[in-house]
């Protein structure tokens, strides 16, 4: 069953930092007794140092949450941009970033995809892969990742069935897909989730800094 | 939770040539349908200074707009300043004003976002709006040699035709404020076009006093309207004060709605992709300076 992600505002700005996952739900009687249901609260104190000053900013409440941290993600087989299956197990045994994204070819996108080019030595650095994940078609990611020289697997999530698996936020009353990073330990179990749809950038930032504390 | 159609799968809007080292897009081989081309594409805009100065000068048609226009907007202030002086009460109508003022530019920024961004010149209503600005990205220099009422007529037109029903509506209640807001709204509309201009002009060519209030922030400052002119592109679009360019830019308003707009209908901004050569800006000609 997918997520519901309730704005506390009316409208969601993009600079908003919506940064780790929301804060905690307004219904826990919804929720599992699990020591990751609390994670916004969590994320909030470990990360105030990356937010943004307007830190305050109205936070998203969702009402149940897929895949949180503390979860081992449900597993998947996707087209790669060469067309060949790829599945999460294939991963198992050392960390993973797997990023969703709207789309190929739009800015946040485009930049996004670049700051992890650019840091790729240091993923790798730090034994992890890196993995994109949208609703684009194998031939959409290969022009994307040729262009742009991305030298990480991007995977194609038709359907976005995976998305909605994951619970991965939209954003704008569900108009956009949301831009979401999760970090799986070694061990398959997810060490961060981090939304944040109009600061791509700052998903390599936030990724690299728990990477290095693993 | 949300049906989200993938890019590859939506048909492919017009886009702009490709320039491979940018981190901003161009368009990319589809797997969908093939590209709409739309008239921009089949367009081949003249350098109108050049080839067709007397498309500078004003003719009596411009004039009689912008007379209409600025007799609309004056009739409105006289109103606005009868009821204040009626009332005693200034204080309010002048916030109203002053509201006006921050509301066009507000509006202006729209406007100049959806016509840079979309459609083409055949686009109903605003087609001939469409061509003007991409002949203006083209040669941004030729609006300094546009005549005033050249300058101002479509937007005087458009002035006339929304302040005349709105000012009969406020003949039934409105009170000062209500008029000045309208009045003061419409008239930095319609003479955002001259702030344009001016936004373009050599500051040495410019009145002292145009250069105070560009300078104060109260008139779009040149090197902020000259910021929209270089890459990306995508910025710097309110031309009134540029008061709300900051807030705008800053929050990415606008790469948030041309987000929703291409994930609801398919179509991409051209402020994605690199501009066209009918869009791309060329160097002025010092010869026809």
């Amino acid at each position: 069953m997918a997520c519901t992600s309730l704005p506390k505002y009316p409208l969601t700005f993009p600079k908003s930092p919506n940064t780790k996952t929301p804060s905690s739900p307004a219904f826990p009687s919804l929720l599992k007794s699990s020591h990751s249901r609390i994670y916004g609260l969590k994320f909030s104190t470990n990360s105030t140092s990356s937010l943004p000053s307007h830190s305050s900013y109205p936070q998203r409440m969702l009402i149940c949450a897929k895949v949180s941290k503390g979860d081992v993600p449900p597993s998947f087989t996707l087209k790669d941009q060469d067309g060949k299956n790829v599945a999460l197990s294939k991963y198992k045994g050392k960390p993973v970033v797997v990023y969703f994204y709207p789309a190929d070819e739009t800015p946040g996108c485009t930049k996004e995809a670049c700051a992890f080019r650019d840091s790729y030595e240091k993923f790798k650095k730090a034994g992890a892969e890196v993995v994109g994940i949208s609703g684009d078609d194998p031939a959409s990611h290969k022009a994307f990742a040729k262009k742009y020289r991305l030298p990480f697997t991007l995977l194609s999530d038709e359907g976005n069935k995976v998305r909605k698996q994951w619970g991965v936020p939209s954003d704008l009353f569900g108009t956009l897909p949301g831009r979401q990073t999760y970090v799986i330990d070694r061990k398959g179990v997810i060490q961060l989730v981090y939304n944040n749809q109009f600061q791509p950038e700052k998903h390599v930032d936030e990724t690299l800094k728990l990477l290095q504390s693993l | 939770m949300y049906s989200i159609t993938p890019y590859s799968r939506l048909s492919r809007a017009p886009g702009r040539l490709h320039c491979p080292c940018r981190a901003t897009i161009t368009t990319r081989p589809s797997t969908a349908t093939p590209p709409r081309l739309d008239d921009v594409t089949l367009m081949k805009p003249i350098n109108i200074a050049i080839d067709d100065p007397s498309s500078l000068r004003s003719t009596w048609s411009h004039r009689a707009w912008v007379a209409t226009g600025f007799a609309s907007v004056l009739t409105s202030l006289a109103k606005s300043v009868a009821a204040a002086a009626d009332s005693g009460s200034f204080v309010e109508p002048l916030l109203a004003a002053y509201v006006g003022y921050v509301l066009a530019d507000l509006g202006s920024g729209v406007f100049h976002w959806a016509i840079d961004n979309y459609g083409g010149p055949s686009t109903p209503v605003f087609g001939s709006q469409i061509d003007a600005f991409q002949g203006h990205h083209r040669w941004p220099w030729t609006i300094t040699r546009r005549e005033f009422a050249n300058n101002l007529h479509a937007l005087a037109r458009a002035v006339t035709f929304a302040v005349l029903p709105i000012e009969l509506l406020l003949n039934a209640g409105g009170g000062a404020a209500s008029h000045a807001f309208v009045g003061t709204c419409a008239g930095c509309v319609m003479l955002s076009q001259q702030f344009h201009a001016w936004a373009h002009e050599k500051k040495s060519r410019l009145p002292v006093a145009v250069v105070a209030l560009q300078e104060a922030g109260v008139l779009v400052p040149r090197p902020m309207h000259q910021a929209h002119h270089r890459e990306p592109y995508n910025n710097n679009y309110c031309i009134v004060s540029g008061a709300w360019n900051g807030v705008l830019d800053e929050y990415k308003v606008f790469e948030a709605i041309e987000m929703a707009i291409f994930f609801r209908f398919g179509v991409r901004p051209r402020s994605w992709s690199e501009p066209r050569s009918e869009w791309r800006e060329e160097a002025e000609d010092t010869t026809t300076a």
